[in-house]
């Protein structure tokens, strides 16, 4: 073949190729209607400004009415100092009723295709304490005979492997205990979910779709406003309500009374007392997570 | 070579520390003052507290239930029971199941608009948990302490108040035990199935 | 490929020629024969549709893909840690070519670099695939993002990846920019940064074993002797790609290995392929005897658990070919019967493919912490992105092995105004 030939021939191929890449790439011009610059640019949570911060709130309440039709409102609700929460749950009593995760799945704007929430309830069998024999999909009358109720969430571990594998710091222990997520800077690479002893962590593999008159309008940016597509959440002891003093929705919502919440740090506390006063143990505990969910019996 | 070696630290030293707010204000909320009064704790008196069930229902289902004082009370009105359709049998729907209590262990049986303590000391309906207190004691002192019953409002009561149950709100004084209950749906996970192994019977969705 | 000093040196510039160079380079990666054009449009090809399927993922989320909370990592995280064992093996061929300075071997070993290379693309393309926000990749860049490093492993990645690649990406530049300028390669531009790169290639794979082997949270994962099975299977992988890539090399360009670089490899795969089995095996036994709730992904992977048994056609059969390849590797005699050595190769890379890539990842997340039992099965979209990035790969490494025979046979050369 000539030179001009086969140089003309090169051309076209390289033509060819450069429209067929443009052509295949071409579904993610769909893609930046969701992108802007300022959520490009934005800093760690760690490294915002009071100023910054507002204008972040403001940012993503327009994108919410945008995105999905509703209004809200979005804080940044930082701990109180000397408070250091942790929870508890009593064996005994759970029926296994999922009010909990219903709670939270309404409380945190959850995807409602997937049914989402942070929280598992596995069924288990008397006598053991075996997570082999578990069972989180039952779907009969509770409490059944012979069964116990093991709700599992996050245990905003002391010693969290979930922090120390992130490769960005997007998730880190704040001063009250809680392991929380920047929803703006994870980058959702999933480490810390493979990481996770507890199967605490979501990711989220769609953008969520929740109806605009189910989605719950007080929000935090640390916790329950709706989050990104391709980033990671989990449960943040409601600290949009437990900062402010009051108690987590899953708390809330249990019938039976089994859970138990509040301030490690209050002699006086609920919690204090129950760890004082009941067998108390935790899931997992040789594997030194150090967590702050504590699980017990009443006999 | 040394300007070399410590510039590197340095670096490693920015990299690798954790840098902690930029903004130092932004770390904490409020503070709340440890000696601010505590907000009460409010327990809510079920209405069903001192009515019998009928075996009559309303035009939703709901069970009919008469007050004790209505036949029981310084002033009996029988008058509806003359109506039709009226129970010919007192206390029809009363399922007692309360271990072997007799109706008597609780009720004065001269005035049943009242309870008694195991003393004979009489106590209104509505402080009824004192009674159960008696010989639920264990329960009585956890439901105290806040791991049994459940609350509704705020952890931190310097902040806001709470509502608490009644033992009668979630165990009926005559049939106690706690009953079972159908739960919310299971979670809608892709591709888990019901776990086979042997002892679990429940069947997931795909 | 003789890569000691060319026939005739030049007085070119050393950096006014680059571009040249380049421009070079591309000409000869455009030129070729119908098997060469053939070969590069179908991989195009392949790599096109990846690269749609991936454009989907981006927008419409990875829930496009067989991955859910229970199996977080699947096709691409398994395909990664294989494609860094590819690289890290590539080092083989240095050892022998500069520390035992093995004649022939040294005349091929741009080879392994190349191969070192490609593999690392192919690596970090992966990674890149299966992060769920890729416009954030620039959170992890030290001092304008936050780098946790040294806490989390995959910081530790992040560095050694990109700095193998680096320094093979010099390594083998400096050597084809030398060659092309017909000038004598300083020995203080290659020989720290080859001794530099059989270290690095240790580090890459022990640091990527140190991802998966550092979390308690994951039995199957969390043993000792995952990062030495690493390295072992490496170096199982690395060399058995080499052999056929010398052999075709050999046949379809103007180059010809000595036969001496093939054998030295082929000795080497003989003492690695058992070594790889060993630990394989000592893992299985340390699992099985002991028994317990931490055996269940062994048990899930090889038996099957619960009625669950996707993986474990697909293990024995991995187990069976590096069987087959090891025996192969010790009894057959390759100066009479290469072929049969060849079909090992492909078997024990198949075999390694599965065993290090799926084949570690999945049951690490089979039963999951709570102990659910999930199963995964890459779907089309998993396919097609993977099946795309190894033919970029394939293509980086056709272009690279081109450039550098046509450097090598001086059919590459610069030209002085």
């Amino acid at each position: 073949m000539s030179t001009d030939r086969r140089t003309m021939m090169k051309a076209t191929g390289a033509t060819l190729g450069a429209a067929a890449f443009a052509r295949a790439l071409a579904p993610l011009t769909e893609w930046t209607e969701d992108l802007s610059v300022e959520g490009f640019l934005q800093r760690h949570y760690k490294e915002l400004s009071r100023d910054d911060m507002a204008a972040v709130l403001r940012r993503i309440e327009d994108q919410t009415r945008e995105e999905y039709g509703a209004s809200v409102h979005v804080e940044d609700v930082r701990p109180t100092p000397g408070v250091q929460f942790a929870y508890a749950l009593n064996l005994s009593v759970c029926i296994g009723c999922r009010r909990c995760a219903k709670a939270c799945h309404e409380e945190n704007n959850h995807d409602r295709a997937t049914n989402n929430s942070y929280i598992r309830v596995l069924e288990m069998s008397n006598g053991s304490l075996d997570l082999e024999h578990g069972n989180a999909l039952y779907d009969h009358e509770v409490p059944a005979p012979g069964k116990f109720y093991m709700p599992v969430q996050c245990h905003q571990c002391d010693n969290a492997p979930c922090v120390k594998v992130c490769p960005v710091e997007a998730t880190w222990k704040e001063s009250d205990g809680i392991v929380v997520v920047d929803y703006d800077w994870c980058i959702g690479c999933r480490y810390c979910e493979a990481a996770c002893p507890y199967h605490a962590r979501r990711f989220n593999w769609t953008k969520p779709e929740i109806p605009a008159e189910e989605i719950n309008p007080e929000q935090a940016y640390l916790s329950n406003r709706i989050r990104p597509q391709g980033v990671m959440e989990k449960c943040t002891f409601c600290l949009h309500r437990t900062r402010k003093g009051r108690l987590p929705a899953c708390l809330e919502a249990c019938p039976t009374g089994a859970r138990v919440f509040g301030n490690l740090a209050d002699p006086d506390s609920e919690i204090r007392w129950v760890l004082e006063n009941k067998r108390v143990f935790v899931l997992k505990e040789d594997l030194g997570t150090q967590p702050r969910f504590f699980y017990f019996f009443d006999e | 070579m040394t300007k070399r070696l410590l510039a590197l630290v340095l670096l490693a030293a920015v990299v690798g520390c954790d840098h902690g707010f930029a903004d130092p204000s932004r770390e904490f909320g409020p503070a709340v003052p440890d000696d601010a009064s505590l907000h009460p704790v409010e327990v809510h008196v079920p209405t069903t507290l001192g009515v019998a069930d009928t075996p009559l229902v309303d035009g939703q289902g709901r069970p009919i239930g008469v007050r004790c004082a209505t036949c029981h009370g310084p002033e009996p009105t029988l008058s509806w029971a003359a109506e039709e359709g009226a129970p010919t049998t007192f206390h029809e729907a009363v399922d007692l199941r309360h271990g072997d209590l007799s109706c008597f262990a609780c009720h004065v049986e001269s005035d049943r608009t009242k309870l008694h303590l195991a003393d004979g000391t009489p106590l209104e309906l509505r402080d009824a948990m004192t009674l159960c207190a008696q010989c639920h004691g264990v329960q009585v002192r956890d439901y105290d302490r806040g791991s049994h019953g459940g609350m509704n409002g705020y952890w931190d009561r310097r902040r806001g108040p709470r509502d608490r149950n009644h033992c009668v709100t979630c165990h009926a004084p005559h049939a106690p035990s706690y009953g079972s209950v159908l739960p919310v749906h299971p979670p809608r996970d892709r591709y888990l199935e019901a776990p086979t192994a042997p002892g679990s019977h429940a069947e997931g969705g795909h | 490929m003789n890569t000691d000093s060319p026939a005739s040196g030049t007085t070119a510039h050393a950096v006014l020629s680059y571009p040249q160079f380049l421009w070079k380079a591309l000409g000869v990666a455009t030129d070729g024969g119908p098997l060469f054009y053939g070969w590069m449009t179908a991989l195009t090809a392949i790599w096109l549709v990846g690269v749609n399927a991936f454009a989907h993922q981006t927008v419409h989320g990875q829930g496009l893909t067989a991955m859910t909370d229970h199996v977080s990592w699947g096709m691409y995280i398994g395909n990664f840690t294989f494609a860094v064992g590819l690289a890290a093996g590539a080092v083989m061929m240095v050892i022998p070519a500069y520390v035992y300075k093995d004649k022939e071997m040294h005349d091929v070993v741009i080879v392994g670099e190349i191969l070192a290379i490609s593999a690392i693309c192919v690596a970090l393309s992966f990674v890149n695939v299966d992060i769920g926000r890729l416009d954030r990749l620039w959170h992890m860049i030290p001092g304008i993002g936050r780098f946790n490093w040294p806490v989390s492993m995959l910081t530790w990645d992040v560095i050694v990846l990109s700095g193998y690649l680096l320094i093979n990406l010099h390594v083998v530049g400096y050597m084809l920019y030398m060659r092309f300028l017909g000038r004598t390669p300083d020995k203080k531009w290659v020989l720290p940064f080859v001794f530099l790169s059989i270290v690095w290639a240790v580090s890459i794979h022990t640091v990527t074993a140190f991802l998966y082997s550092g979390l308690g949270g994951r039995p199957f994962w969390n043993s000792a002797v995952l990062a030495p099975r690493f390295i072992a299977s490496a170096f199982v992988s690395g060399p058995a790609f080499i052999v056929l890539a010398l052999q075709l090399m050999n046949r379809l360009t103007a180059f010809k290995a000595g036969e001496g670089a093939v054998q030295t490899l082929i000795q080497i795969l003989r003492v690695t392929a058992l070594a790889n089995l060993f630990l394989v095996f000592a893992e299985v036994f340390t699992e099985f005897y002991t028994g317990g709730s931490h055996v269940a992904a062994a048990q899930y992977l090889y038996f099957g658990l619960h009625g669950k048994n996707a993986l474990v056609p697909w293990i024995w059969t991995a187990i069976a070919c590096d069987v087959f390849a090891a025996i192969v590797f010790l009894t057959v005699d390759p100066k009479k019967n290469l072929w049969i050595i060849d079909v090992a190769c492909v078997a024990t890379l198949f075999g390694l493919w599965v065993e290090k890539g799926l084949g570690l990842i999945v049951p690490g997340f089979v039963p999951s912490t709570l102990h659910e039992l999930v199963e995964y099965v890459p779907n089309m979209v998993e396919w097609k992105i993977s099946l795309g990035i190894w033919a970029l790969g394939l293509m980086i490494f056709t272009l690279g092995l081109k450039i550098a025979v046509a450097v090598f046979t001086d059919a590459m050369h610069v030209e002085e105004a």
